[in-house]
């Protein structure tokens, strides 16, 4: 590129950021800009804080940094207080983990507010799966997708505290158009507007100031029974529920349940705090929103008309046909015979301290601490499963950044990812670290194209209709600095906000085990998620010993340089019942001509809803276009019209037009 | 077999073509007449007749230039059958049928579409009250108006698919037929046929779709031929929906691209469509599908509903069609007049002798 780059320039170049000073000219040039400053005041140890940057302005300075250098930053990179010397030394680590990746694609759309505001819009591919999901879709699905978590709270005035948490909730529906979502029946969203009936969700209320210890114990499980088992659907009404019990000794407990189909778990965190705000304060006003969800789906929709979007697509599509098999670890049952109501936990805390020390030695071994977690969280997988080559799957909270406004919006941005690993044998810890954080970097920059979309490409390869990635992680570590303002731990009439004292329950669908790392009051907690019936007691016990250990010799720096003890096998070991190895051999296709007049009507409906002609009986409906959103659509007409009724199970053990009609005519005799 | 029969004589011209070689083959084979084969190039259709494995002692083999009326009367005098392989029949249109009716002789077109037989009717030779002409007596137009017809003798139809193509190398000569074979006679892209009426840009183009019959993702493309009219009206189907397929969009872009450059004469764009339809060969070797899809209006009745029909060659198929076409006329089996073969041929034979061809990979009925 000739022409010099102005700090209006939209575009970098790779010889640029392949050349240190350039890439410092040009973070010079984004900081000047950000911050109304000449380049020339920037010196290396300035903080972007004390330049009076702020966390809006460090999402935004990701943003420039991704379209105009090319390089993606991790959340943790992006700290208000990150020094010019850091941020610079950061881009050039993540420049040099992209280059034989290919750099991070220019995101090529805009956010701009929708003219009608009200106007339904598609489910996003991760929101098809709880909703799909929650139609008992999916093995190892429930009946509704959602997160609970219920917190203690002390010194609250039981006179105030219910009307100031009512009132913030209402306004808190008035600034996040998301608390009003609803999804209709066919798997589109729209928002209510606040003014129609029961759009603003209701408080409920336990008022136990005067109860006995024996009710205030029993009220306390029942509700978190119910709240953990049921939890807000917004096919029926608002997708989060807000309780608060009200405990003698001015104590109190707030309880909320958010459906993962309209809220992931940054929005959580954002719904948590903005809850807090408003309630503390009866004149808080929260900083406007220009964009809402549906403006940033809308976007969305037209990045498939990408360039952009259309060379990630090829990546990924390009390396699917060699991607390992998911950890196989050995199974009690198959997940089809289990209906789960709840996942069971695992979960251990890192003092503050300890989470410090942690931080200090990944930032000497050059990684971050979640490509750490994610590594130690291989480690352990590729012990409790006996082979080394592993296909992982990540929840990923990112938004692509779009908007400076994006962080602060609630909504099911969250997508997922997935990240094979390939353990060496005889390798240090810290090397396995680098090379895990290389992989992730390496995948990250890829991410225009959904992991679910592409776990759907890849199921579709694989012949397999059962989930290809339900080994998860997610690390929300450095989410809360780029969210940006702290956690009010004081709210007011609702008293103090005891972290400690917190207690929750996450159901995801199509997941066997999670693995969540999150920072928590000043520490870390390490949790394992997953479906009890499904693995022996003592394996799970086993590993998550494994995990947290692994993770403490690495907060005390002892585990980074011996040799990581793991198996020989590279590949998965094939005896017994193992996640990943689930598939009967599959009956070959009943191919041929249409055979009677049920199959004729089910390969007109296909015909309706996937807009290619559908001539032969075997056809798989995954391998024209369906998904799962699609099934329920397919199911829904096929009632309509014949007064059939499949479930969506039975019709993925045989998505065919013969295995349709089969599953159809069954249902008639059952 | 004896080699001569009362029949007399057939003259196949063109027959140093693709399509020219295997209709004097199968006609040598089927022993239905003696032959007389012409050429433009009498060393290459002797070769031609050679390797088709045809005894010289057969086959006549005379040189004739299609521009020449002498040559040409000089051919068809003394045959009772003239089948015509040679192209482009945009250029032949009627001038063969003509000859061949002024010599007493029966036709058969290999090509030959509506305009063709258009421009024989517009003055028709008094010879057509006692002879016959049957045009398009090839793959497509032929068989795909002739077969689909197996999937209608149960009962009615509410609609009919009909998808043909494949990759198949297209020469100088089609690629010119190709480049004219749109407008009025030819077709309608992107129409269907509907109500009993066509209707303009019913369908869009269906891009990497697994048809069966087909290998891998294809794509195909609406174009309501004269043909598929025709057939729609003679069927009373309430939809029939005609799909040209290509292995890749090379063709179709190629076609395009020229078709909106029509400032320049047509010959300069034919190399691009040969390019285009080699690039499609090299990638899998040349094959070619029929699939015929019937949608009854009864939903539950028995009966096929489903053609399918493979061959490697679909130029040479159509020499098959072209002798399977003469030796209808020469049985007697066809009315004096003006035809298109999928009206005079049976069906049902057709397809019985197709199984049989070794130019024929698979028929599915069903």
């Amino acid at each position: 590129m000739n022409s010099p780059v102005t700090p209006t320039s939209q575009s970098g170049s790779a010889e640029e950021s392949s050349d240190p000073e350039a890439v410092d000219r040009l973070l010079a040039r984004i900081w000047a800009e950000l911050l109304g400053l000449d380049p020339g005041d920037i010196t290396p140890d300035s903080s972007f804080l004390r330049l009076g940057g702020d966390s809006v302005l460090a999402v935004r300075m990701a943003a420039l940094v991704r379209t105009r250098v090319s390089v993606v930053l991790e959340l943790s990179d992006v700290t208000v207080d990150v020094t010019f010397a850091e941020l610079s030394e950061v881009v050039r680590r993540r420049s040099a983990e992209g280059a034989d990746a290919g750099r991070a694609s220019e995101v090529p759309i805009e956010v701009e507010p929708r003219a009608d505001r009200t106007a339904p819009f598609p489910l996003m591919p991760l929101q098809q799966g709880y909703f799909v999901g929650q139609q008992g879709g999916w093995e190892l699905s429930y009946d509704s997708a959602h997160f609970y978590g219920d917190v203690g709270l002390t010194g609250v005035d039981g006179e105030e505290a219910v009307d100031a948490l009512t009132d913030a909730v209402e306004r808190l529906a008035e600034h996040q158009p998301t608390l009003r979502a609803r999804v209709d029946p066919e798997g589109r969203q729209y928002v209510l507007p606040p003014e129609a009936p029961g759009a603003v969700p209701e408080v409920r209320v336990y008022d136990l100031r005067d109860s006995p210890e024996n009710e205030v114990t029993d009220t306390l499980t029942r509700t978190r029974s119910e709240m953990s088992t049921t939890g807000p659907d917004p096919v029926r009404g608002p997708g989060v529920d807000v309780r608060i019990t009200l405990l003698p000794g001015d104590r109190a407990r707030l309880h909320t349940a958010m459906s993962l189909l309209v809220f992931d778990g940054w929005s959580a965190t954002v719904l948590n705090r903005e809850l807090l705000t408003l309630s503390a304060d009866w004149n808080a006003v929260l900083p406007p929103l220009e964009i809402d969800f549906g403006d940033y789906v809308a976007a969305l929709e037209r990045l498939p008309s990408t360039e952009a979007w259309t060379a990630d697509r090829d990546w990924w599509w390009s390396r699917l046909d060699t991607l390992p098999d998911p950890p196989a670890l050995p199974l009690r049952t198959d997940p089809k015979d289990i209906q789960p109501t709840l996942m069971a936990t695992r979960e251990r805390h890192l003092s503050p301290e300890r989470w410090a020390a942690l931080r200090d030695a990944c930032a000497r071994h050059d990684v971050t601490p979640s490509a750490a977690m994610l590594a130690a969280f291989a480690v352990v997988l590729g012990r409790w499963a006996g082979h080394r080559s592993l296909l992982l799957n990540s929840l990923q909270l990112n938004r692509l950044p779009l908007h400076p406004d994006i962080h602060r919006v609630v909504g099911a941005f969250a997508s997922t990812m997935l990240v094979p690993v390939e353990l060496p044998t005889r390798a240090t810890f810290a090397t396995i670290a680098a090379e895990t954080q290389r992989v992730f970097g390496e995948h990250a920059t890829h991410n225009l194209v959904s992991g679910v979309e592409v776990s759907r490409e890849l199921a579709r390869r694989r012949g397999t209709t059962r989930p290809v990635g339900p080994v998860v992680f997610q690390s929300t570590l450095g989410m809360d600095a780029a969210i940006g303002e702290t956690q009010p731990s004081s709210a007011g009439p609702l008293g103090e906000v005891s972290f400690g004292d917190f207690y929750h329950q996450l159901r995801t669908p199509q997941v066997a085990i999670e693995a969540r790392v999150y920072e928590l009051a000043g520490g870390m907690a390490v949790v394992f998620s997953y479906v009890e019936e499904l693995f022996a007691p003592e394996h799970v016990d086993a590993a998550f010993a494994d995990m947290f250990g692994l993770v403490e010799s690495l907060a005390d720096g002892t585990g980074w340089d011996t040799p990581v003890e793991l198996p020989d096998e590279v590949a998965a070991p094939r005896d017994g019942l193992r996640i990943g190895q689930l598939d009967a051999e599959r009956a070959t296709a009943d191919t041929g001509p249409l055979r009677d007049g049920l199959e004729r009507d089910l390969a007109e409906i296909w015909e309706e809803l996937l807009d290619t002609p559908i001539l032969d009986r075997g056809t798989d409906f995954f391998h024209v276009g369906g998904d799962s959103l699609l099934v329920v659509r397919v199911l829904s007409r096929l009632a309509q019209r014949t007064g059939l009724t499949v479930g969506v199970r039975d019709f993925l053990d045989a998505p065919t037009v013969a295995g349709l009609a089969a599953a159809a005519r069954n249902g008639v005799s059952r | 077999m004896s080699a001569e029969r009362e029949s007399g004589t057939i003259g196949v011209l063109g027959g140093s073509g693709t399509v020219g070689r295997v209709a004097v083959n199968r006609l040598a084979e089927a022993g239905t007449g003696s032959l007389r084969v012409g050429a433009r190039d009498v060393e290459r259709a002797r070769a031609a007749v050679r390797e088709a494995g045809v005894a010289a002692s057969r086959a006549r083999v005379l040189g004739v230039d299609l521009r020449d009326p002498a040559q040409l009367a000089a051919f068809c005098s003394g045959c009772s059958v003239v089948v015509n392989c040679a192209g482009p029949s945009y250029q032949v249109l009627d001038t063969v049928a003509r000859a061949a009716l002024a010599a007493g002789a029966d036709y058969v077109d290999a090509a030959g579409d509506t305009v063709a037989m258009r421009a024989l009717s517009a003055e028709a030779p008094t010879e057509l009250e006692t002879r016959s002409a049957v045009f398009s007596a090839g793959l497509m137009p032929g068989l795909s108006g002739l077969l689909p017809r197996l999937l209608a003798e149960d009962g009615p139809l509410e609609r009919l698919d009909t998808y043909v193509g494949g990759a198949a190398a297209i020469g100088p000569l089609s690629a010119v037929d190709a480049l004219l074979t749109r407008g009025p006679g030819f077709g309608t892209a992107l129409a269907a046929w509907r109500g009993g009426a066509v209707v303009p840009n019913a369908l869009s183009p269906l891009r990497s779709v697994a048809l069966p019959g087909f290998r891998g993702r294809v794509h195909a493309w609406p174009f309501l031929s004269a043909e598929a009219e025709e057939l729609a009206a003679t069927l009373g189907v309430d939809e029939l929906r005609n799909y040209t397929v290509y292995v890749s969009e090379r063709i179709p872009e190629a076609l395009a691209g020229a078709w909106a450059r029509d400032d320049v004469p047509i010959e300069e764009h034919v190399p691009s469509v040969v390019a285009a339809a080699d690039a499609d060969v090299a990638v899998g070797g040349p094959w070619y599908t029929l699939l015929f899809h019937a949608r009854p209006r009864d939903r539950d009745r028995s009966g096929p509903t489903r053609l399918i029909l493979r061959t490697p060659d679909s130029y040479a198929l159509s020499g098959v069609v072209a002798a399977l076409a003469a030796r209808s006329l020469v049985e007697g089996g066809v009315p004096p007049g003006t035809h298109a073969a999928a009206d005079v041929l049976d069906p049902r034979r057709t397809l019985d002798d197709l199984v049989a061809d070794a130019l024929v990979d698979e028929v599915d009925l069903g």
